[in-house]
């Protein structure tokens, strides 16, 4: 781990990481937690929901991580990691006080403001919850701007929900519908067993489809059969809005990796309306 | 017409000599293990002189010609991007000290070149990285810092490789109108070897003062185009590139690339060799001790499971969907990137194949495309 | 419970809402309304399959009983939706428990009635089997996808 401060040099190189160190980490789940960040010098690397930033950890590597709140203070950053690989097995392993190296924020963001006035469907599916819930604390946060706020969590089991505190918050108040599904119960689990498309009917009522905004992010065969069961109700495709993920090395457009047909993820995404992606959407491995 | 001068094949030392005083490093063709290849040149002799090259689908030998041309040769393996992106490079290196750790650049003066004998379609694919790394929304700076201070000496095609080569079709060649600083047509005839050389900057200009020569009469402009003429005339190869793109992405579940995957061994030499393919990835390596750390970025290659690797998973398994996303990118989805093909029609990627994959066959059967003959 | 409010459930309940009134009221017939506390068992496994049940409102487990583990929830059912499709094949007896976790409020068919109903008006045979082939695939759709553990830990690679 990187214990003692980072100096980097003035010169500006977008491939040079600005300084963080780490304010706080809460455990998620058992292979993921959250990370608050704030700056070690005067810089200010303001994402928006949706946006990602590059983690270093110097010695071992970089990786792309959504933001998955808003910060407390302008500057602060929050994100959620789950250890995958070795880049992020050394993430989740970091305490408060140590040191990380940061570049960003990068991509496409959520689309808020389109959302202004209308209904607003926020599907998540497993750590798809981690980019989502920016957008969500942003919406909450200026409640009045849209209509019905809807959002629809499915996870693994009872044990894999992010944000449990947030989630029992939020399942108070009276301006969200909240309605979460586990693949896997335990005994102490009373919510519903299901994948998440299927929760998209019970919300029917409160969305109109032609006056919605969704936004999903999930594992891949998630994302597609919810927009199929947005599509039966009528929810336009430019109207839905995925986060997609793919291999990012430099997340400026130049390493090539995350090319999805035209798109460089990293620049062109990782939030896309389902309209821009539909004629790639069904090629396999393209 | 651009300016033009004449001067006498001697006189090319002079204008190794005039890059070289002005601290340039010049790189241009030489012969290394059977091949041209492009490396430093100290001398005019480090030029393949009476060299020329022989390239199918799959094969490329060196044959001795007889004449003393110095760029009697088509392509070879090497790409400027060799040396405009070199791999691999240091983006930073990272010291830990007991006062922390420090991050340093590592690229604060990068080689000043000057390209000798660079290709029309390799002009082109100079142009087209510009587009990648340099012009775009994000700057590639080590790019950037090498390329604007690159001084390019062009040779127009009159040598070429019949049954690889394919710049007339991609609109690259057999001739250069711009982006050089000097453009040399090598003029050889019985008892008089010269170079007709256009002048494409101010320092170019600057540079041919120090070089004897005349002003290119009519003839020898008429012996320059005829012999570029003859290129494009004998081209053996061809692309219908009109309406490619769309051709390409309506058919990406054509049968034929099952084909194609069939032969293909996913080796990645057509991007190694091709003067365009700029991907790379990113790693940080350390000294035994952990006390100094690159962030070092290599080449990489499309054809390789790891290049998709996300969240524990490759999201490009067969080797259908990885030649799928070269190809496609080359002639499709760079378009729509870019603004020009990521395809500048050098051949290196159907000679270097080592199963003889010919990228003008494949487009050409997975579009439906085929190629109307134009030739002049 | 007069049959004219049953008629008013049937009429907004996704299943039945778009059958003609007619036939709404010919099913009504065979209905009555039933509530459930929670945990209290709408079908347990093994016994005969004589009823189907459009839940109004409320959520249930369908589920199966695991010794020295206890009930094993599969997938939930809500309001909206109906739970029950083995009455179709009599004779036959329930293969899984169904369970309410909260309150909940059903329309309940008698199975053997609503066969004769069924086998006596096609038409209205046919409307309903086509919904019950809906609800199948539905649940069969979400079994597959919960098979594939999609949030899983990602492979080692």
């Amino acid at each position: 781990m990187v214990k003692a401060a980072i100096t980097t040099p003035a010169a500006t190189n977008p491939f040079i990481p600005f300084p963080f160190v780490v304010m706080s980490r809460r455990r998620e789940t058992r292979d993921t937690v959250t990370l608050r960040l704030r700056p070690l010098r005067n810089v200010r690397l303001l994402a928006q929901p949706g946006q990602f930033m590059m983690l270093s950890v110097i010695g071992v590597g970089e990786v792309p991580i959504s933001v998955s709140g808003l910060p407390r203070r302008p500057g602060e950053l929050e994100h959620t990691i789950r250890a995958v690989g070795s880049v992020t097995r050394h993430l989740v392993a970091l305490r408060p006080g140590d040191y990380i190296g940061v570049r960003g924020p990068f991509g496409t963001s959520w689309p808020l403001q389109l959302a202004h006035g209308q209904d607003v469907l926020l599907i998540a599916g497993g750590l798809g919850f981690a980019p989502l819930r920016s957008a969500l604390l942003s919406i909450l946060r200026e409640r009045w701007r849209y209509r019905q706020v809807i959002a629809l969590y499915g996870a693994r089991s009872p044990t894999d929900l992010l944000y449990r505190r947030d989630l029992s918050r939020w399942q108070q108040r009276p301006d969200l519908v909240l309605r979460m599904t586990v693949d896997h119960p335990d005994q102490y689990w009373r919510g519903q067993v299901g994948v998440v498309p299927n929760l998209i009917r019970q919300v029917a009522a409160f969305f109109e489809p032609a006056n919605t905004i969704a936004m999903i992010c999930g594992p891949e065969i998630m994302m597609r059969f919810t927009i199929r069961e947005l599509q039966k109700h009528g929810v336009p495709d430019e109207h839905i809005f995925l986060s997609l993920e793919r291999n990012m090395q430099c997340a400026i457009g130049l390493c090539g990796h995350c090319q999805l047909g035209p798109f460089f993820l990293c620049k062109d995404g990782p939030v896309l309306p389902y309209s821009r992606l539909a004629p790639f959407s069904d090629i396999r491995e393209f | 017409m651009p300016e033009a001068v004449v001067v006498e094949a001697s006189q090319l030392a002079n204008l190794l000599a005039a890059l070289q005083a002005r601290k340039y490093r010049v790189i241009g063709p030489t012969v290394r293990d059977g091949a041209i290849i492009y490396d430093d040149l100290t001398t005019v002799s480090d030029l393949p002189v009476g060299w020329t090259d022989e390239q199918e689908a799959g094969e490329y030998r060196l044959r001795r010609r007889d004449d003393g041309a110095y760029f009697g040769y088509a392509v070879g393996p090497y790409a400027w991007k060799r040396f405009l992106h070199p791999s691999p490079f240091t983006l930073w290196r990272a010291r830990r000290t007991p006062d922390g750790v420090i991050v340093e650049l590592t690229d604060a003066e990068p080689s000043r070149f000057a390209f000798l004998g660079v290709r029309p379609c390799d002009l082109a694919a100079i142009g087209i990285l510009d587009r990648v790394l340099r012009d775009g929304p994000y700057v590639d700076p080590s790019y950037r810092d090498r390329r604007d201070h690159v001084f390019i000496v062009t040779v127009q095609c009159a040598n070429f490789s019949p049954s690889t080569c394919f710049c007339v079709s991609m609109g690259t060649g057999p001739r250069a109108e711009n982006g050089f600083d000097l453009a040399l047509t090598e003029l050889l005839d019985p008892g008089s070897h010269r170079f007709l050389v256009e002048i494409g900057s101010e320092r170019g200009a600057e540079i041919l003062r120090e070089l004897a020569h005349r002003p290119a009469s009519a003839s020898d402009w008429e012996t320059a185009t005829r012999l570029v003429h003859k290129t494009a005339a004998r081209m053996g190869r061809q692309l219908e590139v009109r309406g490619l793109p769309e051709a390409l992405l309506a058919n990406l579940e054509h049968h034929r690339w099952d084909h194609v995957a069939a032969r293909c061994l996913t080796c990645g030499n057509c991007t190694m060799v091709c003067p365009t393919c700029f991907c790379f990835s990113v790693e940080d390596r350390s000294d035994l001790t952990g006390s100094v750390i690159e962030r070092v970025r290599t080449a990489d290659v499309c054809f390789t499971t790891a290049f998709t690797y996300t969240a524990g998973k490759s999201l490009r398994q067969s080797a259908r969907s990885r030649y799928r996303q070269w190809l496609t990118h080359k002639l499709a989805t760079w378009v729509t990137q870019f603004g020009t093909f990521g395809c500048v029609g050098c051949g290196r990627c159907i000679t270097w194949c080592p199963v003889g994959i010919d990228i003008t066959e494949e487009a050409a059967a997975i579009s439906g495309l085929t190629r109307k003959d134009e030739r002049p | 419970m007069s049959d004219r409010e049953l008629e008013e459930f049937l009429a907004v309940h996704p299943f039945t809402a778009d059958l003609d009134e007619s036939q709404r009221a010919r099913l009504a017939k065979q209905a009555r309304l039933a509530h459930y506390q929670p945990d209290e068992y709408l079908i347990q496994e093994g016994r005969p399959a004589d009823a189907f049940y459009l839940i109004v409102q409320g959520l249930v487990s369908i589920e199966l009983f695991v010794p020295g583990h206890g009930p094993r929830p599969l997938q939930t059912v809500e309001g909206g939706s109906a739970v029950g499709w083995s009455w179709m094949l009599a004779p036959s007896r329930w293969e899984f428990d169904a369970r309410a976790l909260e309150r909940t409020t059903a329309v309940v068919f008698d199975a053997e009635r609503l066969r004769a109903l069924l086998l006596e008006d096609c038409c209205l045979g046919l409307r309903l089997v086509q919904r019950l082939l809906f609800l199948v695939t539905e649940r069969l759709r979400a079994a597959r996808l919960q098979l594939l553990d999609l949030y899983g830990p990602p492979r080692e690679r």
